[in-house]
């Protein structure tokens, strides 16, 4: 069974539908991260499988019960760090945690803060009040608090925004030994190396629609759809001018030129007539940044046509 | 069992916030209390109780359910900004997250401020014995009294709350409060509403807190009866306004928080 399945969930605020048919498989013990640009549902989404809001159609399943009918159920093994601390700034970051301990029937509710703080290293602030922390203080102690009740779903909505590069590796360390432990994380990031570094699998998110998913592996080879042509560099202007005369489009990047695959074949065609000495072919090795950019790109032309 | 568990853990969180912040303290404790003496001790003697210029004495016995009512609505404001802080600074997100009941949520707020307003209560009746009021009443009416505060104590939290959970920022989440304590001043809880202008008396004589007031003096001077206006009008105003803003308050927790 997969941790969350969602089908066709839709969502609006007023006349604007935020989420436009959903539909995802997420499964047991991988980190899934949830990336798109601010405002493009994803907080929306999270509160939506979190059950702190409703769906206006569709259906989501946590561990096979349904945010509908189960949802009592379904906060019993999630928990959630949204994307805004959560914590009580008039409490200490113990109090703030002995609270949430108390509220989740911990038995040992000391022994249980304990380990948290230390995996955190929350140790040195933790009696401290909330208003004297910093940003990422806050941020660690919110995450920790998070996880004090050892659930099987944790939902991170964009745990790092704001957060300084140390407490942003950290954080990331924690995310990957949950991972290791068997736990599900629900990420939701603005950060493309952030999805990249740490996810099994990523699903973009643009205006209410998931435009692409998979491996970050599978996500760059899937648009990787350049190939970098190396010439002699003898050959460089000629080469150039073949391609300008026979209106073959190309990026020119130091020495090679860069073309699409769909006109690969022609463009060799022409150098080689041309007599031009073509050293290297290669694909163009895409970052997930380019992967986005162009999963974007296209979503414009089409919204523009 | 859990339920009660959570719901223990929220109100005391609730209550022990009140309890340890200063402007809390000074605005629901300090400030009646100086009010109290200084309308007893200065211009107390100078109004006329049932036609005659009194003392200090009859009038703290005049204006002791006054007193209690407005400390109790000074407590108000700090259940509304309590609920409204949550709301506005995320913990509330937090709560209801958490596997607990949603309906255990909202009650703790409720329980808290009545409590917190009991405490309240009691602060400025035990301050009046000290400076040497005694009730002089029965047990039965007594125990009336004690049930009069905690309907009016709920009464007053359940009115502050539809605009607390709705208010967008701290300081209009309190408004109502501000209200209920102008209402007070609008009633027999200080003066006699004899001497009011005519337009006023006719407001003053129906609004809630006059009925209240008369019918808190008279179950702890010994002359409450059911068969009273006063003590009609009390009850319908108590138990009608809490119905009502017992299922405004609801609707709006509901539209926030639960079926949004």
């Amino acid at each position: 069974m997969d941790a969350i399945v969602t089908k066709n969930i839709t969502k609006s605020y007023g006349k604007h539908q935020v989420l436009k048919g959903i539909n995802l498989n997420i499964k047991r013990g991988e980190i899934f991260t949830l990336l798109g640009e601010n405002g493009a549902g994803k907080s929306t989404l999270i509160s939506i499988l979190t059950t702190l809001s409703r769906p206006d159609s569709g259906n989501a399943f946590v561990l096979g019960k349904s945010i509908k009918s189960a949802a009592d159920n379904i906060r019993e093994n999630i928990s959630v760090n949204s994307q805004f601390v959560t914590l009580d700034n008039e409490f200490t970051g113990y109090q703030n945690m002995k609270l949430v301990a108390q509220l989740l029937d911990i038995k040992d509710v000391d022994k249980r803060i304990k380990e948290v703080s230390q995996r955190l290293n929350l140790s040195s602030f933790i009696n401290r009040k909330i208003q004297t922390y910093s940003g990422g203080m806050k941020r660690r102690l919110d995450i920790g608090v998070s996880i004090l009740g050892n659930t099987n779903i944790l939902f991170l909505d964009e745990p790092t925004t704001g957060v300084d590069p140390k407490n942003r590796l950290e954080i990331w360390k924690l995310i990957r030994e949950l991972r290791n432990e068997g736990k599900t994380v629900f990420l939701t990031t603005q950060y493309l190396d952030e999805a990249d570094k740490l996810s099994d699998m990523i699903a973009f998110i643009r205006n209410g629609k998931i435009s692409l998913q998979g491996t970050p592996e599978q996500l760059k080879s899937q648009t990787n759809n350049l190939h970098r042509i190396t010439v002699s560099t003898k050959d460089l202007d000629l080469a150039e001018k073949v391609l300008s005369e026979n209106k073959i489009e190309f990026k020119k990047v130091s020495d090679t030129f860069e073309i699409q695959d769909s006109i690969l074949q022609t463009a060799l065609k022409q150098l080689i007539n041309a007599n031009i000495v073509i050293l290297e072919i290669n694909p163009v090795k895409q970052s997930l940044e380019d992967v986005f950019l162009n999963a974007t790109k296209g979503e414009q032309q089409n919204e523009n046509n | 069992m859990k339920t009660i568990k959570q719901l223990s853990v929220l109100t005391s969180r609730v209550i022990k916030q009140n309890l340890t912040d200063t402007d809390t303290i000074i605005t629901t404790f300090i400030m009646p209390i100086a009010m109290l003496l200084f309308f007893v001790y200065i211009i107390g003697g100078n109004i006329a109780i049932n036609g005659k210029t009194g003392s200090s004495g009859s009038y703290l016995a005049y204006s002791l359910p006054g007193f209690i009512l407005m400390a109790m609505a000074m407590g108000s404001a700090f259940a509304a900004l309590r609920i409204n802080n949550d709301k506005n600074k995320g913990f509330m997100t937090r709560l209801l997250s958490l596997p607990i009941k949603r309906w255990a949520i909202l009650t703790s707020y409720i329980l808290a401020s009545v409590i917190f307003m009991l405490i309240s209560a009691v602060v400025i009746f035990l301050l009046t014995m000290l400076l040497g009021y005694r009730p002089t009443t029965t047990g039965a009416n007594f125990g009336l009294f004690i049930l009069v505060i905690v309907l009016f104590a709920l009464m007053i939290t359940l009115i502050s709350l539809p605009v607390s959970l709705t208010a967008k920022n701290y300081n209009s989440s309190n408004s109502i409060s501000y209200l209920l304590i102008f209402m007070l001043f609008l009633s027999s809880a200080f003066v006699p509403i004899a001497g009011m202008a005519d337009q006023i008396r006719g407001f003053a004589t129906y609004q809630p807190m006059t009925p209240i007031t008369e019918t808190i003096k008279a179950l702890l001077n010994g002359s409450f009866s059911f068969n009273n206006l006063n003590t009609t009008l009390a009850i319908v105003w108590i138990v009608g306004l809490i119905i009502i803003f017992g299922i405004l308050s609801l609707r709006r927790y509901k539209q926030i928080f639960v079926n949004n």
